[in-house]
């Protein structure tokens, strides 16, 4: 790939736009449903539009703006056109994707000058609709490898994050009780966050007794299915103190895709998706001007507990095969060196496909979270890596 | 009959590849240009662009790289325990499947394993499946 990227164009973009709201769902509640119980998969209760639109009024009112302010939307999971009829919205750009390509898709679109304020909005039923990630439904959402191989019986996401963990024990050695310390941290966190889907807390001898899925990854190594809508509000920065909370910066971004034999797996087994991520973090660290020891609060795509190896592999916070040893004792729980996935992530608090690392990591930046509060956090970071289409964001602290 | 598996995804390319299964050949489309080997089946090399190629008959020989054992059953043609596997290719490419005559507990890292056939039906007709077991039985 030609080398392509003009640091001089990027640099001003750093600090150009900042997070003025956040909003979600009750994920808890709505989980456990009235009688306190779960609700059981296929039972409808919510569509994702019920879900993506409770979550943008949240935003607005937590910002202090209102729909009249929004001038460009990000819709995911949404028909755009439905969304903005349901909203009453005309916006004068959109786009879409998930919660980092649209944050950055937003700063761009800022920086153009098409609109001042980015309204991103996500919804998700589908756990009211049985969505299904393994077997004869699947489609692929546009990846070939989710399906192509049903007729040897490899299906389901979980199973090809199988295939990379297996990988990654037989090369390093890694061992499915060090993988089980990343789980148990997450179900931590949620315990700590009052909108957490799970609330009860799980020893590493419980990881170790619970089901294989997929072998090597068993029941907690899997996130959550559940309902639930989150939005974010991105403004441009000088025009963010006018809104009700403190703006959280948008300092650094990078984005960078490995798609080359991606059906083979190539680079999911031979390669661990680190190409993308040394390529992301070549961009993000500098735009931002920090490194991976400047980092208080971590956040990363956790469909399955093995990303985080993965990424903290691939962003340099350890060395390659080094991700086992590194997430243990505590150093990746609150309170530890490197605090990751706070909310409880998509493991344990809920399962909005990157959405719901956003909000987490401005809450922390703005302080006041009690006993989940990261002390004294001013640079958070989250990696995004689906089947290597990678990106990262840096947020820091305004002014 | 032959046995009934979870349906295969079909394109004008694909179908080329499972036609060469109801003989019993394992063919891969190995570009005219520069030589690279490509799976799935498509109409471009993605190292040069160029669509001239041919299909080209496999060793049937891999070594393995990974496995993964379902102890949930996704498929009713596939109960668990089922047990899939990706392999090297001798001529490069990464090939997933399930093997045979062998159990996961004896599978290890860079194993080298050789093609089977095994019989297949699904809503596009009668085919070959290949998979893969021990040098020797
Ligand atoms: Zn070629």
């Amino acid at each position: 790939m030609a080398t392509s990227l003009d640091r001089e164009r990027l640099g001003p973009l750093k600090d150009s736009v900042a997070i003025v709201g956040v909003g979600e769902t009750d994920y808890g509640s709505d989980y456990r449903g009235a009688g306190g119980k779960a609700v059981a998969k296929g039972e409808a209760r919510y569509d994702s539009y019920t879900l993506a639109s409770r979550a943008l009024k949240r935003a607005l009112d937590d910002a202090g703006l209102n729909k009249d302010d929004i001038d460009g939307l990000c819709v995911a999971n949404l028909s755009s056109e439905r969304a903005c009829e349901l909203w009453g919205m005309n916006p004068r750009w959109s786009g879409g994707g998930d919660a980092a390509q649209s944050i950055i898709e937003a700063t761009m679109a800022i920086n153009c000058g098409l609109c001042t304020t980015v309204a991103l909005v996500y919804g998700n039923a589908q756990r009211s609709m049985n969505t299904a990630y393994g077997g004869s439904r699947v489609t692929g959402g546009g990846i070939t490898s989710y399906f192509y191989y049903a007729p040897w019986g490899l299906t389901s996401q979980g199973a090809l994050y199988a295939l990379l963990f297996q990988r990654h024990k037989l090369l390093y050695g890694t061992t499915e009780e060090q993988l089980g310390a990343i789980p148990v941290a997450f179900r931590k966190h949620a315990c700590m966050n009052p909108n957490a889907v799970m609330q009860k807390p799980i020893t590493i001898d419980d990881y170790l007794n619970a089901r294989y899925i997929a072998e090597p990854l068993r029941l907690f190594d899997y996130c959550l299915i559940n309902d639930g809508g989150v939005a974010i509000i991105v403004r441009r920065a000088d025009m963010a103190k006018d809104c009700r909370q403190p703006p959280i910066m948008v300092s650094g971004f990078g984005w960078s895709e490995e798609n080359v034999d991606a059906t083979q797996l190539r680079p999911r087994l031979k390669d661990f998706y680190h190409t993308a991520h040394r390529d992301v973090a070549a961009q993000v660290y500098p735009m931002a001007g920090v490194t991976p020891q400047d980092i208080d609060v971590f956040a990363t795509y956790d469909s399955f507990s093995v990303h985080l190896l993965a990424s903290l592999e691939g962003f340099g916070f350890c060395k390659e095969g080094e991700g086992g040893p590194f997430v243990q004792e505590g150093r990746i729980e609150i309170g530890g060196d490197l605090p990751c996935n706070t909310s409880g992530g998509m493991l344990s608090e809920s399962y909005m496909q990157s959405w719901n690392h956003q909000p987490e990591l401005v809450r922390q930046l703005r302080g006041g979270l009690g006993q989940r509060q990261v002390q004294g956090a001013e640079v958070a970071q989250y990696v995004h890596d689906v089947a290597g289409k990678c990106k990262s964001i840096i947020y820091t602290k305004g002014n | 009959m032959a046995t009934p598996r979870p349906i295969r995804s079909m394109d004008p390319y694909a179908e080329q590849f499972w036609s060469y299964t109801q003989i019993k050949e394992f063919r891969l489309q190995k570009c005219s240009e520069c030589g690279k080997f490509r799976w799935p089946p498509g109409p471009t090399c993605d190292r040069c662009l160029s669509d001239e190629f041919e299909w080209t008959l496999m060793a049937g020989r891999g070594k393995i790289l990974s496995w993964t054992t379902f102890h949930r059953s996704y498929f009713p043609e596939y109960p668990a325990p089922h047990t899939t596997i990706v392999l090297e290719l001798d001529e490069g490419p990464l090939f997933a499947a399930y093997p045979v005559k062998i159990g996961p507990e004896d599978l290890s890292e860079g194993m080298e394993l050789s093609l089977r056939w095994t019989d297949g039906l699904d809503e596009f007709g009668d085919y070959n499946l290949p998979v893969f077991g021990p040098l020797t039985e």
